[in-house]
């Protein structure tokens, strides 16, 4: 019977969420997006155009295949600056890692769509103590309204 | 029932390292551990939290990894996660004022062809520390030294709250 247990539902997000609320110097904004999962991923996930229209300080990103899930993306800045991310990559999913950078974004179902979250943070010595700050950093670093309207152009297309 | 124990669990085999990494900070190596973790924290939280599951495994998860640094050796892992799963889905069930049994117009018509339906309805009517035994002993097979230790009540406490636990979920199951 122990396979009639039920068991709880643990979304992309939420997993999110525990990744936000255990790191120090990170923030998680969320933002509701009127489409469905798959297809708000299939623009989310697209990471060589989207992140550069996510992510204010990016002005353009590559991206070259590794192993299985796992991606190299190369980010410049406009101020010049330079940054190698691992990525992790999968439906719902990305997770992606520099020296001194992380963001993580999430998709899920919700009744209104699809729940998106997305999380930026500082990967810095004593960054704890910028505390009062952290919460700012997600929000001012990502603009998810401009998902929004990428989904909603990629809708149109269909 | 078949116990579910750490030697079970997928993706071990790296784990010590997998936990090394996470506690340098390598959010990398803690995004892999989340990857395992989730199933088996949700797999926990499921029956006791109910409604409230997904809730209390984000909040164990969150337990487990703002306190990770504190493990000393990682192939303790499961066992020091399953206590605090344990712990925080019975802290959100009793939050969530679920502790009151269900009122018996709740109760599913015999045969309902859904069985896991059926199995969650009956553990509703139990309070959440019942559910916290149930899961101990006959989801994860522990016995009754580690489940009072997990549980933090002596083992005859927890013996006679298996009991009446066994009993009430036998009561409710064949109403």
């Amino acid at each position: 019977m122990n396979q009639h247990w039920p068991v709880a539902d643990l979304d992309p997000v939420r997993k999110l969420r525990v990744m936000a609320a255990s790191i120090p110097g990170t923030g998680l904004t969320e933002w509701i997006i009127d489409a469905p999962p798959e297809l708000v991923w299939q623009v989310a996930s697209n990471l060589q155009a989207e992140m550069p229209r996510l992510v204010r300080d990016f002005r353009s990103v590559t991206v070259t295949a590794g192993p299985g899930e796992r991606l190299v993306m190369h980010a410049r800045g406009y101020l010049g600056q330079r940054a190698r991310f691992d990525v992790v990559l999968r439906p719902g999913w990305c997770w992606m890692q520099s020296r001194f950078l992380l963001c993580g974004m999430a998709a899920a179902p919700d009744p209104d769509g699809t729940r998106f979250g997305f999380l930026g943070g500082l990967r810095l010595p004593g960054v704890t103590l910028l505390h009062p700050l952290l919460h700012l950093i997600g929000p001012a670093a990502v603009r998810l309204d401009r998902l929004q309207t990428d989904v909603q152009r990629h809708l149109g297309q269909q | 029932m078949n116990p579910i124990d750490a030697g079970e669990h997928p993706a071990t085999a790296g784990l010590p390292g997998l936990v090394r990494a996470a506690q340098d900070g390598d959010s990398m190596a803690m995004a892999e551990l989340l990857d395992v973790l989730a199933p088996y924290v949700a797999r926990l939280c499921g029956p006791i939290a109910l409604g409230d599951g997904a809730d209390a495994a984000q909040e164990a998860l969150i337990a487990v990894f703002t306190q990770i640094g504190q493990l000393r050796e990682p192939a303790a892992l499961f066992g020091w996660v399953r206590a605090i799963a344990i712990r925080e889905a019975v802290r959100v069930a009793r939050k969530a004022h679920r502790a009151a049994p269900a009122e018996l117009r709740d109760v599913p018509a015999r045969g309902d062809p859904q069985l896991a339906s059926e199995v969650r309805d009956v553990l509703g009517r139990l309070a959440p520390h019942h559910r916290a035994i149930l899961v101990l002993r006959d989801l994860e097979g522990l016995d009754e030294q580690t489940v009072s230790d997990i549980l933090a009540v002596s083992t005859g406490t927890a013996k006679s709250r298996l009991h009446r636990a066994r009993r009430r979920f036998r009561q409710e199951w064949d109403r």
